[in-house]
C-alpha cells in the first residue's frame, strides 16, 4: 500500500502557491514552441536569469526538474539511465538525473518520456551553462548533455569573484572581475541573440534588472521577519519559498509572491503563531543543499520544538544598499558587481576575525542576528562544490566563534540510496539531547 | 527504595541495567528482529536476577538503536547522551568516548558527564563490529580469539581495502598467498582503528579517552586504537552496558526532577506484558 503522505502542518499558506511556480516553469518549457519561443538549459545564480526574462527565452531549469523527480522519489530510473553510459553515481546527481532524462527523451526522437514528474522538461534550442567559482558542473554537463542533443548549441560563459585571501585587497581586484563577467554576459546576449533571431530590447532588460532589485530587496525584508521568536517560517517551507526567486527572478510574478509572504509573516507575528509551539531551539541550516527526497525531516525537527529560522542555502540575495553597488546605465555591469559583490561583502568581517573566512563570517551573522542556539550542516556526498568545504567550516566556526552543537547530516541531493530515516533520525535526537546540555550549561 | 532501569537495545545485544544506589543488576542479551520480546525477556530476566518485580521500578530509559521498540520504557533517550553518563559515572576523567558497535562506531566528547559534540559511522560496515565479524568469519577464527590472536603478529599485513566486501575479499587472496592469519588479523584491527580514529579526531580529542561497545572486548583492536591516538585508553569493566548503566541514571535524575518540583512521575505501563513486533 502506498505510503500516506501528510501535509506539512507548520507551513505557510503562501508557500502552497510553489507547486504552481514549478509546474508553470517545467510546463512553458513544453508549450514554448507552440508560443514560438526559444528554450534554454539555463542554471541558477549565475547571472544570466534578466537576459533570458527580456529576450522571452524560457529557461529549462535541470537543477529544479532533477529535484522533483528527487521529492517525487522518481529518479533512479534516470540515474540508472544515465550510469548506463558510464556516468559514475559519485558525480553531480541534479546533472546525471537530468542527463538520464535528456537520454531518454532523445531515444524517443524529443517526446517526453512516459511518467516524467510532473510532465517532464521540453528540449532544449541552446543550453547556457557558466563556469564559475560555485560549481564546476555547469560547464561540464552541458558539454556532456550535447552527446546526446548534438544539434543544440552551448554557450559555456565564467562568472567569477575575486577568490577569498585574508592578505589581499579585494576591493582593488573587484573591478577586474567586473568587467570580465560584464563582457561573459555581453557575449551571453551576442548569442542569444544568433538562436533566437532577436535583438536584446536594453529598455525592458533594464527594468526587468530593477524589478530583480526590488526582488531582492523584499526577499530579506521577509525573511527577516523570520527573526521574531517564535519564528513564523522555518527553512523546511524556506527550501520551497526559494523558488520565485531563484527560478523566477525578474518576473512579476515573484515579486508579488513575496509581497504575500510577506503579509502573511507579519500576520503570523501579530497572532503570535510560531512554526513550533513551544519553541525550544534555534537552529541555522549552515550550508548545504538539502535532500530533497527528505524534506520531510524538516518537520521532525520542528515536532521536537526544533526550529530553523535561518539558512544560507537559497538566500542567493542581498539588500542591494548593503552592496554598495557604484552607479551604472549598463544593466550587465549592474548584474556583474551585484553578483561580485554578492559574494565580496562578506570579506571585509572576515578579515577583522583572526581565522575566519567569508562563508563563516556569513554564518556567524546569522547565528547571531537570528538567536541560533546551533547549527545543522548537510554534506551532499554527489555535490563537491558547494560541500566539499563545510568540515573545515564546521570547524572554523567552532574555533574563531565559539563551541556551538553542530550536526553535520550525510546523505545527497537526489540519489535516495544513501538515505537512512532511521539513522537520520537518531542522529537529530541525539543532536537535540546536545543542544539541551548546551543551553543547560549556557543557564 | 526507588529502582530505575535502563534497556539498551543495540544492534546486536540488548542490554538491561537496575540502580537503585548502586548497580544492582546488569544483564545482556541478544537482539534478535522481535526487539519488543527479546526486551521484556531481557527485563524478566534481570528482575529476577535482581529479586524485584515490574511493580518495584520506578522509572524505565530506553536507548539504543531499538529504543522505540520498548513499549514498558517511560523515556526514551539516544544512546549518546546514555553512553556519555554512563561512562562519566564509571570514569569520571573520560572526556572522549570511542564507542564500537555492531553495526555503527561513534565518537562522544564530555564535559560534565554531559555529551558536548558527537560523530557517528553509520553509513559503512568498515569500522564497525560487523567488519569483524564478517573477516573472523572468512578466516575461520572464532570472534572473540581474534584479538588476541592479532597480538601474536610478527608484522601488521597493510589491508588496503575500506570496504567490507573488498577487504573480505583481499584477505582471502593474501591468505591464499600464504599471509599467516595473525598478520591479516592485525592489518585488519589496524585499518578499523585507522578509520574509527579518523572519525573520532574531528571531535578535537582530549584526554582520558574510554572505549565502550563490543569492539572494547577486543584487545587486539583496542591496542590497535592506542596507536593511533598515540596514549593509553580506559575501558570500563563491562564495556558493554555503559549505554544502559546511562538510560537508568538518566531515569534516575528525571525522578530527582519531578520529585524536586513536587511532581511524583507515573509509569507508563504497569505490567511487562507479551508484545511482538508482528502485532
Amino acid at each position: 500500500m502506498a505510503e500516506e503522505k501528510k501535509g506539512r502542518a507548520v507551513a505557510t499558506s503562501t508557500a502552497a502557491k510553489i507547486p504552481k511556480f514549478v509546474r508553470g516553469n517545467l510546463s512553458a518549457t513544453l508549450k514554448a514552441k507552440e508560443e514560438g519561443k526559444k528554450v534554454a538549459a539555463a542554471f541558477i545564480a549565475d547571472g544570466q536569469d534578466e537576459i533570458m526574462r527580456a529576450m522571452d527565452i524560457v529557461p529549462a531549469w535541470g537543477e529544479s526538474f532533477s529535484g522533483v523527480c528527487a521529492a517525487k522519489r522518481d529518479a533512479e530510473k534516470y540515474l540508472q539511465k544515465a550510469e548506463s553510459d558510464n556516468f559514475s553515481r559519485s558525480l553531480c546527481t541534479y546533472a546525471t538525473c537530468n542527463i538520464g532524462f535528456d537520454m531518454m527523451r532523445e531515444e524517443l526522437g524529443g517526446a517526453t518520456p512516459e511518467g516524467a514528474p510532473w510532465g517532464g522538461m521540453g528540449r532544449p534550442d541552446m543550453m547556457l551553462g557558466n563556469g564559475q567559482l560555485l560549481c564546476d558542473p555547469r560547464f561540464k554537463w552541458p558539454q556532456a548533455t550535447q552527446h546526446y542533443q548534438q544539434d543544440v548549441p552551448v554557450f559555456v560563459t565564467n562568472m567569477y569573484y575575486p577568490p577569498w585571501d585574508p592578505n589581499a585587497d579585494h576591493h582593488e581586484q573587484e573591478a577586474i572581475y567586473v568587467k570580465y563577467a560584464t563582457e561573459e554576459l555581453r557575449e551571453t546576449v551576442k548569442f542569444c541573440e544568433k538562436i533566437t533571431g532577436k535583438k536584446m530590447d536594453w529598455d525592458r532588460l533594464a527594468a526587468t534588472v530593477e524589478l530583480s532589485d526590488k526582488t531582492w530587496d523584499l526577499f530579506i525584508d521577509t525573511y527577516e521577519l523570520r527573526k521574531h521568536i517564535p519564528t513564523p517560517m522555518d527553512t523546511g517551507d524556506a527550501m520551497n519559498t526559494m523558488v520565485p526567486l531563484t527560478f523566477n527572478l525578474g518576473t512579476q510574478e515573484a515579486y508579488d509572491f513575496y509581497v504575500d509572504l510577506n503579509a502573511e509573516l507579519k500576520q503570523k507575528i501579530a497572532d503570535g503563531v510560531g512554526v513550533a509551539n513551544p519553541e525550544k531551539y534555534r537552529i541555522i541550516w549552515a550550508a548545504g543543499l538539502p535532500s530533497w527526497f527528505a524534506l520531510g525531516d524538516f518537520q521532525y525537527f520542528n515536532g521536537k520544538g526544533v526550529v530553523f529560522p535561518v539558512e544560507v542555502t537559497y538566500r542567493g540575495c542581498e539588500k542591494i544598499e548593503r552592496l554598495d553597488l557604484p552607479k551604472t546605465n549598463d544593466p550587465l555591469e549592474h548584474i556583474a558587481w551585484r553578483w561580485v559583490r554578492y559574494w565580496t561583502h562578506w570579506y571585509d568581517a572576515a578579515k577583522k576575525r583572526p581565522g575566519s573566512t567569508p562563508k563563516v563570517e556569513r554564518i556567524i551573522e546569522y547565528i547571531e542576528d537570528y538567536k541560533c542556539d546551533g547549527a545543522v550542516f548537510h554534506s551532499a556526498f554527489s555535490c563537491r562544490s558547494w560541500h566539499a568545504g563545510i568540515m573545515q567550516q564546521a570547524a572554523t566556526l567552532k574555533k574563531v566563534y565559539k563551541d556551538i552543537p553542530i550536526l553535520i547530516m550525510e546523505g545527497d541531493i537526489v540519489d535516495i540510496s544513501s538515505y537512512n530515516e532511521a539513522d537520520t533520525h537518531n542522529r537529530i535526537d541525539a543532536f537535540i539531547e546536545t543542544l539541551a546540555a548546551y543551553k543547560k550549561r549556557q543557564g | 527504595m526507588d529502582y530505575f532501569a535502563g534497556v539498551d537495545i543495540g544492534s546486536t545485544m540488548t542490554k538491561v541495567v537496575i540502580v537503585s544506589d548502586r548497580i544492582e543488576v546488569s544483564l545482556i542479551g541478544p537482539t534478535g528482529p522481535e526487539h519488543r520480546k527479546l526486551a521484556n525477556r531481557v527485563m524478566e530476566e534481570a528482575l529476577d536476577k535482581a529479586r524485584l518485580t515490574f511493580e518495584d521500578l520506578t522509572y524505565i530509559v530506553a536507548t539504543g538503536y531499538g529504543r522505540i521498540n520498548v513499549p514498558f520504557a517511560d523515556r526514551q533517550i539516544t544512546e549518546i547522551t546514555c553512553h556519555a553518563k554512563g561512562l562519566h559515572s564509571l570514569l569520571p576523567s573520560v572526556k572522549t568516548v570511542v564507542d564500537i558497535g555492531g553495526q555503527d562506531s561513534k565518537g562522544i566528547k564530555i564535559v560534565n558527564g554531559k555529551v558536548m559534540n558527537f560523530v557517528m559511522n553509520d553509513k559503512c560496515a568498515a569500522g564497525t563490529g560487523r567488519f569483524l565479524e564478517i573477516i573472523a568469519d572468512s578466516l575461520g577464527v572464532p570472534l572473540e580469539k581474534i584479538g588476541e590472536i592479532s597480538l601474536t603478529a610478527e608484522k601488521i599485513a597493510a589491508v588496503s581495502s575500506t570496504c567490507t566486501v573488498f577487504a573480505e575479499q583481499e584477505i582471502i587472496s593474501r591468505l591464499a598467498s600464504g599471509e599467516p592469519i595473525a598478520n591479516l588479523l592485525a592489518g585488519i584491527h589496524d585499518a578499523v582503528a585507522t578509520r574509527v580514529s579518523s572519525l573520532v579526531k574531528k571531535l578535537n580529542v582530549e584526554a582520558d579517552i574510554a572505549v565502550t561497545g563490543g569492539g572494547a572486548k577486543n584487545i587486539g583492536l583496542v591496542r590497535a586504537l592506542e596507536s593511533k591516538f598515540g596514549r593509553a585508553l580506559l575501558v570500563p569493566p563491562e564495556p558493554l552496558i555503559t549505554g544502559a548503566l546511562g538510560a537508568a541514571l538518566m531515569g534516575k535524575d528525571i525522578f530527582a526532577k519531578y520529585m524536586a518540583e513536587g511532581q511524583k512521575p507515573t509509569r507508563s505501563v504497569n505490567k511487562l506484558e507479551e508484545a511482538t513486533f508482528f502485532e
